[in-house]
């Protein structure tokens, strides 16, 4: 959406705004001072204390307005000097100071706003603490803006207003976040003990409260994980062509609004309930249905609360060419109830829908169901079918390489289709993105270690939209550093989503390259290790943390058949068009291109089936490129296999491991 | 029950007329929370047995209605046709008052009006002052019609209007309608009710969002009672109104607010809200359209500022009801954050009636030309309770544009006792004190604001001589500092500061430098409060001290209370028109009174704890208060 940009008149000089943004933020970025106490800058405007009254003027009428909560949305006059404002100013903070004496802050603030007379509102009520809460409120907004939660809040009315926890009682709900204490600007909430006994919670307070902050302030206009939370990505991949749609055939659907993160907020997730992994979680990106009525199975015409769906769900659901999101709610519920990935499921159903439509298995095979794509009543039956031990859900159940097998073996299907239809590495069925033409993603994907999932090296952006790893170096470095950073998220415990989910503002200022990694996120992380554990650690050393563990995995993998260079290769559909209408869709776009820059021919000259057969060669060619790239830059044989020094330097050439590797170097 | 197709409201309406026509008449009684008080509902009761004692069952048919607005005369009857209105029955009058009015034809005298300034006995309802000044919109079927009977709605005009506008089926004419009559918030904000809809029907549109609509039913402002009234009188008026004003804008939802104090009116809503349910006036396809509309009703807990409208919508949340700052209008983002349409009880009683007789005849009620623009003037009629030192307390809707030297003098009677007019409160708390002088203020949003009052909801406290104006700024001050919800600080530390410093005025305490000290801290909480309620709220001190400031002065110089108020500033002394009847001595509670029989007594002004009790039993006017 564009800015609409308006010029206002500040203290008779001309200013152009950005249109609804707070006054007082136009008038901090003027550098005008403008005193405020429960204003804080990470928090919503609050209004209370009225300090930051300033005089506007609208179709010829003045009125004083508070610049913090003020959204300018046309071209007004503003006085931040006026008699009148700075008179109100000084009778506030003469109120303030009758009742609030000895705070620091308070102090502060009146001699700003001339204010000195400390008996012109002396009463009962004043409290010389000079650690007495002032009531400005910024505790509440914490707990509820940056845990969402509501443990701390006013009670009282009128002058007996006061913050206390429900009841007047300590809220056993309380998990200690301290955003409170953090946010308090008189002391008022003390911190009386850490439970944790981290070396140096300080240290872990400040870097946690900017992320808080950060989720406070920029999720909103960032992913809206707290709003949506991963279901955002529905929207973003199908506007990238990057949506699988129908077994990885397509990257986006005219349908796909019906089953987005819109439609899903405004009529299926729960809102305005912090819905998180564990308690206190500032991000709460898990998003729940409530009072979801099944129409299928076992629980039929029971209402119950489904967790999620998340993008991979609604995603496998597109995949599955099924866009209606009662659907995917119904489907992720049974899932979940059942024990089954939603991801390997969809995965699975997909490539049983195009093997079906394809004619490679029949009515007879499916137990009379109809497995075209979109066939979402037949997808649930399977799933209950998959469950009760019974019919050919359970067919469905082994996965794609079994199901691949037994085709070509007990129905003499075409082999070479549904290698390459069957979206699996290693036996693990691909996560929801369509990666043709990302190349380092097909090596993301391929190569992970436990198979084709999302979690180690999520680049098709990084690569393919903003192309900023471009060569093999540059791809081989991406698919070292980040398996490698997001393995120690799994080894610490620590979730990856706060990482890159949210991005600070300063992130601007780096190139994209850097900016992937989101530096300034990586040292916060950093710090939270030092503070718990005192020890410092900079990326060289999380980079050998992670390594160790990663190697390791990898010497397994090697142990159980599955760790060799054959095991990292994926089937073509993961690299390009399979079929014709694959082609056809994004021939324009991608294909024709290709045919003309790298192999210099006009495409027009081609036949598809030609064409087609060009560009498979190519990527295939530059797929084991990548591959060796990588290799080499992670210390691995060029069949993939750890070397023996790369264990070496990493102190884990136990002899029971390097027996493992040694014959194969 | 079945649910209803446009043309059944015609055949109820006539089937209910040819019902009243069978009998030869009907005797009507009021069920308001007044007369209740009064032991009305045994008063509704003792009739219907009589009238079957006397086997006139056939004939008259007893109704139990809503409040008729005379609420100092309660109980009240009045006998149709021919209009007899009687006061003050009691159980024991019943008898004797169906005996003489309907067997013997022969009204019952004692029981019958008396006008308290001429002191002439008005037979007729239509003879009384008290309703003859009055014109009728928001209030037209009182005592008429049983409340509790959806069928007597229907009879008289009920639910015509929201039929009307569903076979027009052109929801944008019916706010260019309420536009056109000028209609403006009858909560006290006094907002164009027609731009505050087409506003919210905008923004809901641009967002493709739902839209809410409220009625607001959360009447805190002390001694007023219309909402209440209404609600008890007619509750489907409301309905209806909110029915039309929710297919206008195309809501589905609606919401009534109601406080948790108003038993009687919560009662008579539920009633309404479930005999329209039955008749399937609410709900879905109404009428057989396809128009959805259910109403839920909320319950206040009773706070003041909760008739704020965010701070409603912030209550109906489940937050705590504290108000937000309004830069963003409701209408824009209020209950949910969704478009929200907020009308007080009063305003969507008159919708029905603007649409049946049209915008043209509603706006040639009032004051300005409003055909083009709402703010030019003040259309309708407005509702007041009428309370305080007035002889005829009670309900009363006028016409805008009226005196209120009309309302107090004529519609009220006058000021009992024999005592002087002094100021009328209007606007609720946070209204002002207007003087005699200005008793030719005419009544309109824009004139009230003018005298330092304002309209707000429509409170009407009548104030006399002894009434000391002190007092009642301090009185009000006190109401509005524990009403404060005290979210910004001018409202929460400046009324609790005003409170303080009226106080050791009116205990003689004050000091000179005090008044300035007052009119200072009244300005900083009128410009720099967060909302409405807290930007009024110093209008009691300062529309005495616009109008009273000498009483203010004598408190504070001459420590004096002229009006025998302020007890630290008085002193009970006995003159010689005392002939020693020892009746104050015998009743003084501290024995401050001492004396012989037949000899003049004096009191001890140390002991005196100026209860008044001597004053007052007095019968030789020998008590004095200086």
């Amino acid at each position: 959406m564009a800015v609409e940009k308006i010029k206002i008149l500040v203290d008779n000089k001309e200013v152009e705004v950005v249109k609804n943004s707070y006054l007082l933020q136009v008038l901090q970025k003027e550098g005008i001072e403008i005193p405020t106490l429960c204003h804080h800058k990470d928090l919503t405007p609050n209004g209370t204390c009225r300090l930051c009254i300033v005089e506007i003027e609208k179709n010829n009428k003045k009125k004083l307005v508070t610049s913090c909560n003020y959204p300018v949305s046309e071209s007004i006059k503003v006085e931040t000097k006026c008699q009148k404002v700075i008179k109100h100013r000084k009778n506030l903070m003469e109120m303030y100071l009758g009742r609030w004496p000895n705070v620091p802050i308070i102090q502060q603030l009146a001699k700003k706003c001339g204010a000195s007379d400390k008996e012109k509102y002396k009463s009962e009520l004043t409290d010389e603490n000079p650690k007495a809460c002032v009531l400005c409120g910024h505790c509440v907004k914490a707990c509820e803006e940056f845990i969402q939660e509501k443990i701390i809040d006013f009670a009282g009315r009128g002058i007996k207003r006061h913050i206390t926890m429900p009841f007047g009682e300590v809220d056993p709900h309380c998990i200690g976040c301290t955003s409170c204490a953090f946010v308090c600007p008189t002391g008022a909430i003390e911190i009386i003990d850490d439970m944790n006994h981290p070396v140096d919670a300080e240290m872990i307070r400040n870097y946690g409260m900017k992320i808080n902050a950060e989720m406070a302030t920029l999720d909103k206009n960032q992913c809206r994980m707290r709003e949506v939370g991963t279901a955002n990505i529905v929207d973003v991949m199908d506007a990238y062509d990057l949506l699988p749609v129908m077994n990885y055939r397509y990257g986006s659907h005219k349908d796909t609004w019906k089953t987005d993160s819109k439609m899903l907020k405004k009529k299926y997730f729960t809102q305005d309930t912090p819905d998180g992994c564990w308690k206190g979680c500032s991000m709460a990106c898990a998003k729940a249905v409530d009072n979801f009525e099944l129409k299928t199975g076992p629980y039929k015409g029971d209402k119950v609360v489904v967790d999620g769906p998340e993008y991979e769900t609604a995603a496998g659901c597109t995949n599955m060419g099924c866009f209606d999101p009662e659907f995917a709610i119904e489907f992720n519920f049974y899932c979940d109830t059942y024990g089954v990935d939603t991801i390997s499921v969809a995965t699975c159903m997909a490539f049983v829908m195009e093997a079906y439509e394809a004619g490679c298995i029949k009515k007879e095979h499916t137990g009379g169901k109809e497995l075209k794509f979109g066939a979402s009543a037949e997808v649930l039956e399977c799933l209950h079918e998959m469950a009760r031990g019974k019919g050919f859900g359970v067919d469905v159940g082994h996965g794609i390489r079994w199901l691949k097998n037994k085709w070509i073996k007990e129905y003499n299907a075409d082999a070479q289709f549904l290698q390459d239809i069957g979206m699996e590495v290693k036996g693990l069925e691909f996560s929801e993105y369509v990666c043709k033409e990302s190349l380092a993603q097909q090596a993301g994907y391929s190569m992970a270690i436990k198979g084709p999932q999302h979690d180690e090296a999520w680049l098709i952006f990084m690569d393919m939209v903003n192309n900023q790893i471009p060569t093999f170096e540059d791809k081989a470095e991406a698919l070292h550093y980040y398996p490698l950073w997001r393995t120690w998220f799994g080894l610490h415990g620590l979730c990856k989503l706060l990482w890159n989910d949210v991005v600070p503002l300063s992130n601007k200022k780096y190139k994209p390259q850097v900016a992937a990694k989101v530096p300034e996120h990586v040292e916060d992380f950093f710090k939270f290790y030092e503070g718990m554990t005192g020890k410092p650690l900079d990326e060289e050393g999380m980079l050998n943390q992670s390594a160790r563990v990663y190697n390791l995995q990898r010497v397994m993998s090697v142990m159980l058949g599955y760790g060799t260079r054959k095991d990292d290769i994926p089937p073509y559909r993961a690299m390009g068009p399979v079929t014709k209408e694959e082609f056809e869709s994004r021939a324009e776009k991608y294909y024709d291109k290709q045919i003309k820059d790298i192999f210099d021919i006009n495409p027009e000259e081609k036949s598809i089936e030609e064409k087609m057969k060009m560009i498979r060669k190519h990527r295939e060619d530059q797929y084991q490129r990548v591959l060796d790239a990588t290799y080499k830059r992670r210390g691995w044989t060029k069949n993939g296999i750890p070397k023996i020094e790369r264990l070496k330097q990493l102190g884990i050439d136990l002899p029971e491991i390097v027996d493992i590797v040694k014959d194969m170097q | 029950m079945a649910k209803l197709k446009i043309q059944d409201i015609e055949k109820i309406a006539k089937h209910e007329v040819e019902k009243a026509a069978k009998y030869k008449g009907m005797i009507m009684v009021c069920t308001g929370t007044g007369c209740v008080s009064a032991n009305g509902f045994n008063i509704l009761n003792k009739m219907k047995e009589v009238i079957k004692k006397k086997k006139l069952s056939n004939e008259y048919l007893v109704i139990g209605t809503g409040c008729m607005g005379f609420c100092a005369m309660g109980p009240i009857a009045v006998f149709q046709p021919e209009g007899t209105f009687y006061q003050k029955i009691k159980e024991e009058d019943v008898e004797e008052l169906i005996e003489s009015h309907i067997i013997n034809s022969k009204p019952l005298e004692r029981l019958l009006h008396r006008d308290p300034i001429t002191d002439k006995v008005n037979e007729k309802i239509e003879d009384i002052k008290f309703f003859s000044k009055q014109q009728l919109i928001a209030l037209r079927n009182k005592g008429s019609i049983d409340p509790e009977n959806i069928d007597h709605y229907i009879a008289y005009d009920g639910y015509k209007a929201l039929k009307d506008v569903v076979i027009k089926n052109d929801p944008d004419s019916v706010i260019k309608e309420i536009i056109s009559s000028g209609i403006r918030g009858r909560g006290g904000g006094g907002f164009p009710t027609g731009i505050k809809w087409e506003s919210g029907k905008k923004a809901a549109k641009e967002r493709d969002e739902v839209i809410y609509v409220i009625c607001n039913a959360d009447e805190g402002d002390p001694g007023a009672f219309m909402d209440r009234s209404i609600i008890e009188t007619d509750p489907h008026t409301v309905i209806e109104g909110m029915l039309i004003g929710a297919y206008a804008v195309g809501a589905t939802e609606g919401i009534i607010y109601i406080r948790k104090e108003y038993p009687l009116a919560l009662n008579r809503l539920k009633i309404a809200l479930k005999q329209a349910s039955e008749y399937g006036l609410l709900g879905k396809n109404i009428l057989g359209t396809d128009f959805n509309f259910t109403i839920h009703i909320h319950r206040g807990a009773g706070a003041f500022v909760c008739g704020e409208s965010s701070a409603l919508m912030a209550s109906i949340s489940g937050r705590a009801g504290e108000p937000r700052a309004k830069y963003v209008h409701n209408v824009e983002y209020g209950f949910r954050n969704k478009p929200t349409i907020l009308n007080n009880v009063e305003t969507w009683a008159n919708i029905p009636v603007i649409i049946n007789r049209g915008s043209k005849w509603f706006s040639s009620i009032g004051t300005g030309d409003v055909s083009k623009n709402p703010w030019n003037g003040s259309s309708g009629t407005k509702v007041f309770s009428l309370v305080g030192d007035i002889n005829n307390t009670g309900l009363v809707e006028i016409p805008m544009g009226i005196t209120l030297r009309e309302i107090i003098e004529e519609i009220g009677g006058g000021i009992p006792n024999g005592r002087k007019f002094k100021a009328v409160q209007t606007g609720g708390p946070s209204g002002g004190c207007i003087p005699a002088e200005k008793l030719d203020t005419i009544v309109d949003f824009d004139s009230l604001s003018e005298a330092g009052s304002m309209m707000g909801s429509g409170g009407m406290i009548v104030m006399d001589d002894k009434t000391c104006m002190v007092d009642i700024a301090r009185y009000f001050i006190n109401f509005l500092m524990d009403e404060s919800c005290g979210k910004c600080t001018p409202c929460r530390e400046g009324l609790f500061s005003l409170n303080n410093i009226l106080k050791r005025i009116s205990e003689g305490n004050g000091k000179e430098s005090d008044i300035e000290l007052l009119e200072e801290i009244c300005e900083t909480i009128k410009e720099t409060s967060l909302c409405q309620l807290g930007s009024s709220a110093p209008n009691p001190v300062l529309s005495t001290l616009k109008y009273f400031k000498k009483e203010y002065e004598e408190h504070i110089i001459e420590k004096k209370c002229r009006a025998g108020i302020c007890k630290p500033l008085i002193v009970y002394s006995i003159n010689n028109q005392c002939t020693g009847c020892t009746l104050c001595a015998r009743n003084c509670p501290v024995n401050a009174i001492e004396g012989k029989a037949k000899e003049i007594h004096v009191i001890d002004s140390e002991k005196c704890i100026k209860c008044g009790i001597c004053a007052e039993i007095c019968k030789y006017d020998a008590v004095e208060v200086k």
